[in-house]
């Protein structure tokens, strides 16, 4: 073939190429924010942890909706979802964690919420829903609440960790892996040194940054997916893990996996975490829907059995597997008053429990 | 890679109309440089004089200069990325200069397509061949698996993947094609009747190698050298997905400090003292290939 | 002289051969595996192998959102390739056919893109969209990846231009054509196999880039970055894997396509 043979190759190719691209993705480009603001029905965009994808949390909305396309996209840590949407993300609906919602209200991302078109809002506690009610304004929805704290392969350590502090143990080396968040590491530090983790001085800030770097011989590697750590768990080239949540535990003992969730002395750490809807969101009323149908009895019910976090939703606890509340420690009060939940914090506050963290992370 | 020269054909005087075409021609090009290249880096070098994250309170003050000042850490880790760097490069000549040489010297007639061969790899895509490695060097992988087989090790082990050698091994991996190409067309473009009129004089081949080839050759060692070292130093996909805890690198805190840290100031600063850094080595990598022309 | 080197060249040529088979070995080992597990019957990707099975295959092909990934990477692909290719040419054209001051500046700035590691490339201009209220999407991704082609493209062309005399372009001008009418009829067809080139690969840069497009991208995905967040789901895996056997297949008929037009162009 010569030269001009090969010159329409390439132009044809390259035709059907665009032609094919533009068939499948004109909504897509359509959609991304600049044109106008009548919601068509079509899609419902998600920005979720990942795990919460389950078709069984919107099953309701499926039914209400189903001709209506749910897009979820993920991330993996407050931060991350934050910078994304001060930077301009599209989504209808999304799930941060207690301790950044004022940052949230403070920079104008979210709409306030209309607790009339919220049917479940009567069952969740007062207690929790004023985590979402900032300046006299609803803008959270609790949705789950749950523990952080240790997780060990009971068959590869001859000792079952008790403490924070076990995680240094040098019987573990090279087989611990943390979570890669810094807020989440100054408050493990802080507790393994006994100081307030919301009330430390520099000169605590900088024991803590010693006593997290003196941990890295230890660590095999930092976690930033929760699939992750249960792969690497599951997989035995990790047999410490800091940090895990609830649905680490349940996935690995529904795997078969010889795994033990601890209550450290110093207590677990707990966290809350709730959607709330963009001040730029597209599909308002769908994202209404979305929120009934994800808080209801039934959603929060699979919640606990699937992932054993708490509910935000009191009723759901009467529905669930007793096993699997029973293997969480759901309804052991001793436990949830020992916690150390997440406070929210200032910027300042943030940026100084990160740049320790990146030290941490850069020191030999 | 093809090099432009500056010298072109002698013009005449220029025309009116050769003008307006000039800047026809040139400018969109320029424009788009300008807005969406020295734009940015200009902003982000602005950046580095505030202090604050994103959602927080920004400022402009020299804070941001301190505190990069006095975090030696990141200055250590700087340096330690430049290691890897280095060692990557290097580890990148070596493996890729004998294929060079066999292509140009020994294979003949095939050599085009037995180079195209080895830069096909290159052009597939990068995160999953990192993947790919990962399949390799994870704990149930390939060399594990193997290595039991052969009964060299008792157990697994998972230090072949979250390590800096992992890192390592799977730049190198990635980036030796690109080597492979200006060494070969500095082999290529060398006068070959050198070698044989040393050959006639009575040289052995490995001194007409080492005298003749070799420097003839550095050029093109010099760009590839280059044309690897310095991508490689702003790298953060490879160390995330293998490094673990010790083979993190710089760019891993650069990308932290966007989207982790969100402290656009200190991200900023810390992307310009390694554009900075590289500044010299940059003009060296245009000098080089311009000799390679 | 030529006898006794024989024996020696003979041994060379073996060591040489060798070392290049097993480098190339080396170089397709990571794809042949891919290729070999999109085969596999088992979610894991772990050694043994269990089966023979075609279900990945399928699954992809049901997957809504990877369609979707894929079907945004086309469209930045082919977009940003045609701009980066056209504004490569012009430059080019302006290089090589023009005298003027600045040249070398120019020439320092515009290949700066090919040498800057990305990290800085995408934090730059992240910083510049969010500054200016650009939002995220995928005309920010375009941008990003027509800055990162465009130089090389500019190469491509330019030495397919420096290659054939400006006579031909005089000559056309001389009996009557002008300068616009000229590159269109002339110079760009004679450089068509160059124009391919630089556009196929920018294409094929577009369709892979992640480390620029993770920092610029909005809701809407582009392959890479969807491939990425699926390498954190163990489960998603197989596919994943399957996808990249695909995509390799694909690589390789675009860059032997690329290196015949390349061929041509010299």
């Amino acid at each position: 073939m010569n030269r001009l043979t090969w010159w329409k190759l390439a132009l044809t190719v390259s035709a059907i190429l665009l032609l094919v691209s533009c068939d499948g993705s004109n909504e897509n480009t359509a959609g991304s924010g600049d044109t106008a603001v009548t919601p068509d029905n079509s899609t419902l965009n998600v920005f979720e942890w990942s795990g919460y994808e389950l078709p069984e949390f919107w099953a309701q909305f499926a039914d209400q909706h189903p001709d209506t396309n749910v897009d979820f996209s993920f991330f993996g840590e407050d931060a991350e979802a934050f910078a994304k949407l001060q930077t301009g993300y599209q989504t209808d609906l999304f799930h941060p964690c207690s301790s950044w919602w004022q940052l949230y209200v403070d920079n104008g991302l979210v709409q306030p919420l209309d607790e009339s078109r919220l049917q479940n809002l009567k069952d969740i506690p007062e207690s929790l829903l004023a985590y979402g009610r900032i300046n006299g304004q609803l803008y959270f929805v609790p949705w789950e609440w749950g523990y952080e704290s240790i997780l060990v392969r009971t068959d590869k350590v001859d000792t079952i960790p008790t403490s924070w502090n076990d995680l240094w143990n040098p019987e573990y080396a090279g087989h611990v892996a943390i979570y890669d968040s810094g807020e989440t590491q100054h408050v493990v530090g802080a507790l393994v040194l006994g100081y307030d983790p919301y009330a430390t001085t520099p000169e605590q800030n900088e024991a803590i940054v010693q006593k997290l770097t003196e941990l890295k011989p230890n660590l095999l590697t930092y976690w930033t997916d929760y699939t992750e750590i249960v792969q690497l768990v599951a997989s035995g080239d990790v047999w410490i893990a800091g940090n895990a949540w609830p649905d680490t535990l349940v996935l690995l003992q529904d795997e078969g996996v010889p795994v033990e969730y601890i209550t450290p002395t110093e207590g677990r750490m707990g966290y809350v975490c709730g959607f709330g809807i963009p001040a730029k969101a597209q599909h308002v009323d769908l994202a209404y829907d979305y929120l009934n149908a994800v808080t209801s009895v039934d959603a929060t019910t699979f919640l606990i059995n699937e992932y054993g976090y708490g509910a935000a939703n009191s009723q759901a606890i009467a529905g669930a597997d007793p096993d699997t509340v029973a293997l969480l420690q759901l309804n052991d009060s001793a436990i949830l008053q020992s916690t150390i939940f997440y406070e929210s914090v200032t910027p300042e506050q943030r940026e100084i429990f990160v740049s320790d963290w990146d030290r941490v992370k850069a020191a030999p | 890679m093809a090099t432009i020269t500056t010298q072109s054909i002698p013009q005449t005087k220029t025309t009116p109309a050769e003008k307006r075409r000039l800047l026809l021609l040139m400018g969109p090009p320029v424009l788009a440089l300008l807005l969406f290249f020295l734009l940015p880096l200009g902003v982000m070098a602005l950046y580095t004089f505030q202090t604050g994250t994103l959602g927080g309170e920004m400022s402009w003050s020299l804070e941001t200069y301190g505190r990069f000042w006095e975090n030696t850490a990141l200055h250590r880790l700087l340096w330690r990325s430049t290691i890897v760097s280095f060692q990557t490069s290097l580890w990148c000549i070596l493996l890729s200069y004998p294929i060079a040489y066999y292509l140009v010297f020994r294979a003949g007639d095939r050599r085009m397509t037995l180079l195209t061969l080895i830069i096909i790899p290159a052009w597939t895509s990068y995160l999953l061949r990192i993947l790919a490695w990962k399949l390799i060097l994870g704990t149930e992988g390939l060399l594990n698996t193997f290595l039991l087989w052969a009964g060299w090790i008792d157990e697994p082990s998972p230090i072949l993947l979250f390590s800096k050698t992992a890192v390592i091994v799977t730049l190198v991996y990635v980036w030796v094609p690109f080597v492979a190409l200006p060494i070969f067309a500095a082999l290529e473009r060398m006068d070959k009747r050198l070698l044989e009129a040393a050959a006639d004089l009575g040289s052995p081949p490995w001194y007409s190698f080492l005298r003749i080839t070799l420097p003839l050759s550095l050029p093109g060692v010099l760009a590839g050298f280059l044309s690897v070292f310095i991508p490689t130093l702003g790298e953060y996909v490879t160390p995330l997905l293998v490094g673990g805890v010790n083979g993190i690198m710089y760019g891993n805190l650069i990308q932290d400090q966007f989207v982790r840290a969100l402290n656009w100031p200190l991200g900023s600063l810390m992307s310009l003292v390694m554009l900075v850094a590289l500044l010299p080595l940059f003009f060296l990598f245009r000098k080089s290939d311009q000799v390679l022309q | 002289m030529i006898n006794a080197d024989k024996p020696q060249r003979k041994f060379s040529l073996s060591l040489g051969a060798t070392y290049f088979a097993l480098f190339t070995l080396f170089m397709y080992l990571p794809i042949a595996l891919l290729v070999i597990f999109s085969f596999n019957d088992s979610p894991t990707l772990t050694f043994p192998l269990n089966g023979f099975t075609l279900k990945w295959y399928k699954a992809l092909w049901e997957n809504q959102e990877l369609v979707t990934a894929v079907s945004n990477s086309l469209l930045v692909g082919v977009l940003s390739s045609l701009v980066a290719t056209a504004l490569g040419t012009m430059a080019a054209l302006g290089v090589i056919r023009f005298d003027f001051r600045g040249k070398t500046l120019f020439l320092s700035v515009a290949a700066m893109p090919l040498v800057i590691p990305a990290v800085v490339m995408g934090v730059a201009m992240l910083i510049v969209f969010t500054h200016v209220g650009i939002p995220l999407t995928l005309w920010t991704v375009g941008i990003g990846h027509v800055i990162i082609n465009a130089p090389y493209a500019m190469l491509i062309v330019a030495a397919r231009l420096a290659g054939f005399e400006e006579h031909v372009e005089e000559a056309a001008m001389d009996l009557g054509a002008d300068y616009w009418a000229t590159l269109w009829r002339v110079t760009l067809p004679m450089s068509a196999p160059a124009l391919a080139a630089a556009f196929l690969s920018s294409f094929t840069t577009s369709l892979d880039e992640f480390a620029v497009t993770f920092f610029l991208v909005g809701s809407d995905t582009t392959l890479p970055v969807y491939l990425y967040s699926q390498l954190r789901f163990p489960s998603r895996l197989p596919l994943v894997v399957t996808l990249a056997a695909i995509m390799m297949v694909i690589s390789v008929f675009i860059v032997i396509v690329v290196e015949k037009l390349r061929k041509m162009a010299n």
